[in-house]
């Protein structure tokens, strides 16, 4: 079979061209001095102290982790609920409603979130309604609100379809051997359905989080100008500021925090897997 | 289970579907849209198809974002379920490596896997285009078919190859007969993801892509700051696309499956979905009418701000010389100045006065040939000859103006803006009510203006003042920072009063008698932007004539009355300002020339430094502020 497997060699060259090569470079601009070039360059860890030691940096990192956290919480407590609801339909209607929150992900996020604008702007559907119910003035558009709707607008999709998945795999005999052994539904569902679900949960988590973290268009369209999460400031580094190697620096704490969380989430769920598995035994 | 037991879930469920969809049918109604507000119907209306049609930049953004996701799917596809194949087969080191390797553009940021994209096509020198773009969806779609076709060669019995070639197969054939067959869920499902993740994509694109090649994402983001609602005509258009796609994949497979099951029947109506977005594409495309003319053949590489060309002196200019023009924006000139100093050709620029200065003195512009230059004489006096370019020699003006204050008279009482000038924006009876531009140097200027400084100083405290003042500015009046947003929210009456510049505030006195310009009396920038041609444009003969193009009346005429700012074209500003001229009575259309406090802004590398990295603070603490 050795014949079959040089076919993985052209893609293993690419992938070091697309893929590795790319990150090395972030790295690389990292942790030199601006206006060098691969061939002469001095190293320098400025960027990274300039980063930390910043506290108006820290806060924009901080409220990025903290708005990311809030999508992910709110995403979850609408996300559980429907997607057990959806596991607990029948066959045909569950896959019409998945088809159904398939489908508003296959039309481009960008456009999804303009749309948002003017449903929010004063004198938009939103703003009236909200108008209506609570009186007085108020701005929708442009707050931190309107940013985090947006965030669960664009990623709560991930979260039904991840714990979906992961309930629908679910022997359905378990929960009748629980009742038959005479678990109350309340008990089945912690002990059983629960923990159960718990690889969609944290697949879904991964997807929202991730995600909310890094948005740049989100806060940039809801949150206008004076909205900086740190995705934002990246952009700002590369496209108008022109500053690769503070940019770069940036990028490269950004994308070891999430590979230091998400490694954090698989262990503790790993380590859940784990206990259950020698509790069973 | 139980069925309709549950009305928690169902209202639930409801509301979740809703959610999901409200935006896309409030997208669709407004397409529809007879007005251009997206806040109220005022009725039914194809106009905005129309002008999607129309618009140039929609056609072919539209034509780029399907044709690199055909593109990207297919070979993404082939070349995943190759790799995958090959992969499956290899020894286990190589396979585990590659699989963490793989969910590198899964697992990063977005952001981050973008940026490492645009610094190795910078790095190796490679030209930022079409095929940038391209290869880097190839690049992000592979892992994901990969995923999804791995788990499908997981279950197949490893033996089955070997005991097709023992009967006699070939490789070729024990691959496409035996295991392509028993794969094939897989592989569309994986298809089908990439053309997704490539119709759908914005970060990479935006950060990969250049030379003007853009996608639709790419197109919403940058018109996003003024309400049009071509957008809305554009998306309904791909929601119609990508649901015809989606039931021809879905739902007639399913049907054919009631009588005879074969997997390969799936991939007909895929590839028929395929073909008809191929077809769409391809109309779109030869949408694009190519003229006959003294050019024909040659583009022209324009990189100019938003909004700032005519409506139609693009197609006039290829109608008459056969050429292909094609245009880029920018929203500063600082972003343009990154794309001109990273080597990326173009063949006119419209960059504003202090950066042509800075331009020159880098050597990135060449000097004009005055003997090709017909429309000089043609431009107002005040606008020519400036202190960045003694003698034009470099760059011929297209508009110019003035930074003053935007207010609507009904709001706003004239003598605070008399008796405050600039500081009305540290006023906190407008607390909340004013909008700031998200420039640094016009900011600074405002701040400098209002202390009674220059703004071209150099004196590191004023700056430091101007930085307080700014600060206080928005830690106390929780102001909103735009760009063109200020714009269309002005001539709604949104607030009270904001900085712009004043072709903007023609346009909203336009289209809302209640607004006023008021320019203080501490002085203001008085700005221009020119025509100039870089160092390393591919075609400065052609940059010539368009230059003598839109010079000339008909061109600033068709540029002036449309975007509404000053024509440097005298005859074309004094007929728009006249009697019976679109801006008759504006008194933003006409920048002022006799105040002695005025000042053009001069380039200085040390300050411009300072500045910069001043404004990215102040935004940032405008940010934590509330």
């Amino acid at each position: 079979m050795k014949r079959f497997s040089q076919l993985a060699i052209p893609y293993i060259v690419w992938t070091v061209i697309m893929l590795v090569l790319p990150m090395a470079l972030i790295a690389f601009y990292s942790i030199t001095e601006p206006g060098n070039s691969i061939f002469s360059f001095s190293f320098t860890l400025d960027h990274y102290i300039t980063f930390f030691t910043d506290p108006d940096f820290l806060k924009i990192l901080w409220r990025s982790l903290w708005i990311a956290f809030k999508t992910t919480v709110i995403c979850l407590l609408i996300g559980y609920p429907a997607a057990y609801f959806i596991s607990r339909c029948g066959e045909r209607l569950q896959s019409n409603l998945i088809l159904c929150i398939t489908l508003p992900m296959w039309i481009n996020m960008l456009v999804r979130t303009y749309a948002w604008i003017g449903l929010l702007a004063e004198g938009g559907l939103i703003h009236r309604i909200a108008a209506f119910l609570i009186p007085g003035e108020r701005e929708l558009l442009y707050t931190e609100g309107a940013v985090l709707l947006g965030m669960v607008y664009n990623f709560l999709p991930f979260m039904i379809l991840q714990i979906n998945t992961s309930l629908c795999k679910m022997d359905g005999a378990l929960l009748e051997a629980g009742s038959d052994l005479g678990a109350n539904p309340v008990q089945i569902f912690a002990r059983i359905t629960l923990p159960l679900s718990l690889p969609g949960v944290v697949n879904g988590i991964t997807l929202v989080f991730l995600p909310a973290v890094s948005s740049f268009f989100i806060p940039k369209l809801l949150g206008g100008g004076q909205y900086f999460l740190i995705g934002n400031m990246i952009e700002n580094q590369f496209i108008t500021v022109g500053e690769w190697n503070f940019g770069s620096a940036v990028s490269m704490v950004m994308a070891f925090l999430m590979m230091l969380l998400m490694a954090v989430v698989r262990k503790l769920e790993n380590k859940n897997r784990g206990g259950k598995e020698e509790e069973n035994l | 289970m139980k069925k309709g037991k549950r009305p928690a879930g169902k209202i639930l469920m409801v509301l979740v579907i809703a959610f999901f969809y409200l935006p896309i049918l409030y997208m669709i109604v407004f397409s529809f849209n007879e007005s251009r507000s997206l806040t109220g119907f005022t009725g039914f209306s194809l106009r905005w198809y129309e002008r999607m049609l129309e618009s140039r930049t929609m056609r072919e953004a539209l034509y780029t974002t399907f044709s690199i996701a055909l593109v990207a799917t297919f070979v993404s596809t082939v070349v995943g379920t190759v790799s995958a194949i090959g992969l499956s087969k290899s020894r286990k080191v190589i396979r585990n490596i590659m699989e963490q390797v793989d969910n590198l553009p899964m697992m990063n940021p977005e952001i981050v896997t973008a940026i490492g994209f645009m610094l190795l096509f910078i790095t190796f020198r490679v030209e930022k285009g079409y095929l940038t773009m391209l290869l880097a969806h190839i690049a992000f779609c592979i892992p994901y078919v990969i995923l999804s076709v791995m788990p499908k060669i997981r279950s197949l019995d490893p033996n089955l190859a070997d005991a097709a070639m023992d009967l006699g197969a070939t490789p070729w054939q024990a691959m496409t007969k035996v295991i392509i067959p028993q794969i094939t869920p897989g592989i569309v499902a994986g298809a089908l993801i990439a053309f997704t993740m490539s119709v759908d994509d914005f970060i990479i694109s935006y950060f990969a892509a250049g030379g003007g090649v853009k996608n639709l994402s790419m197109v919403v983001y940058t018109m996003s700051k003024r309400i049009n609602p071509s957008i809305n005509a554009a998306s309904t258009l791909m929601v119609v696309i990508i649901t015809i796609v989606l039931i021809l994949v879905n739902v007639l497979p399913k049907r054919k499956a009631s009588g005879e099951i074969k997997k390969r029947k799936v991939f007909i109506p895929a590839a028929m979905a395929f073909a008809a977005v191929a077809v769409l594409a391809v109309f779109l495309r030869a949408g694009s009418n190519s003229g006959t003319g003294p050019f024909e053949g040659q583009t022209l590489h324009i990189y100019t701000w938003g909004e700032y060309t005519g409506e139609n002196i693009v197609s006039d200019f290829e109608e008459e010389t056969g050429a292909k023009v094609i245009l880029e924006t920018f929203d500063s000139n600082e972003q343009m100045y990154i794309k001109v100093a990273n080597g990326e050709s173009f063949d006119i620029l419209v960059p504003s006065d202090y950066m042509i200065q800075r331009l020159i003195s880098e050597g990135y512009l060449q000097k004009l040939d005055q003997a090709q230059l017909s429309g000089l004489d043609n431009l107002a006096g005040s606008v020519k000859n400036l202190p960045y370019d003694p003698g034009n020699q470099y760059s011929v003006p297209y508009f110019w103006g003035t930074v003053g204050i935007v207010y609507d008279k009904t709001k706003v009482d004239i003598e605070d803006l008399e008796r405050e000038g600039f500081n009305i924006f540290l006023d906190e009876k407008y607390r909340g009510d004013i909008y700031l531009y998200d420039s640094e140097r016009d900011s600074f200027m405002m701040a400098l203006k209002a202390l009674g400084y220059s703004m071209n100083t150099e004196n590191m405290e004023e700056i430091q003042e101007a930085f307080e003042w700014l600060t206080q500015c928005v830690r106390t009046m929780d102001p909103e920072i735009v760009t063109d947003e200020i714009i269309d929210n002005m001539v709604q009456g949104r607030k009270a009063l904001g900085l712009i510049y004043s072709g903007d505030a023609t346009y909203v006195m336009s289209e809302n008698e209640n607004m006023g310009y008021y320019l203080p009396e501490t002085g203001t920038n008085i700005w221009s932007d020119a025509m100039v041609i870089p160092a390393n444009a591919e075609n400065p003969d052609l940059a010539h004539v368009f230059i003598n193009f839109a010079c000339d009346y008909d061109g600033a005429y068709d540029n002036s009355s449309f975007v509404g700012y000053t024509a440097a074209n005298e005859e074309v500003m004094e007929v728009l300002s006249g009697e019976g001229g679109e801006f008759e009575g504006i008194n933003a259309y006409i920048p002022r020339t006799d105040n002695d406090m005025d000042e053009v802004f001069e380039y200085n590398e040390n300050t411009r430094k300072v500045i910069s990295n001043l404004w990215s603070r102040i935004k940032i603490a405008a940010s934590n502020a509330n």
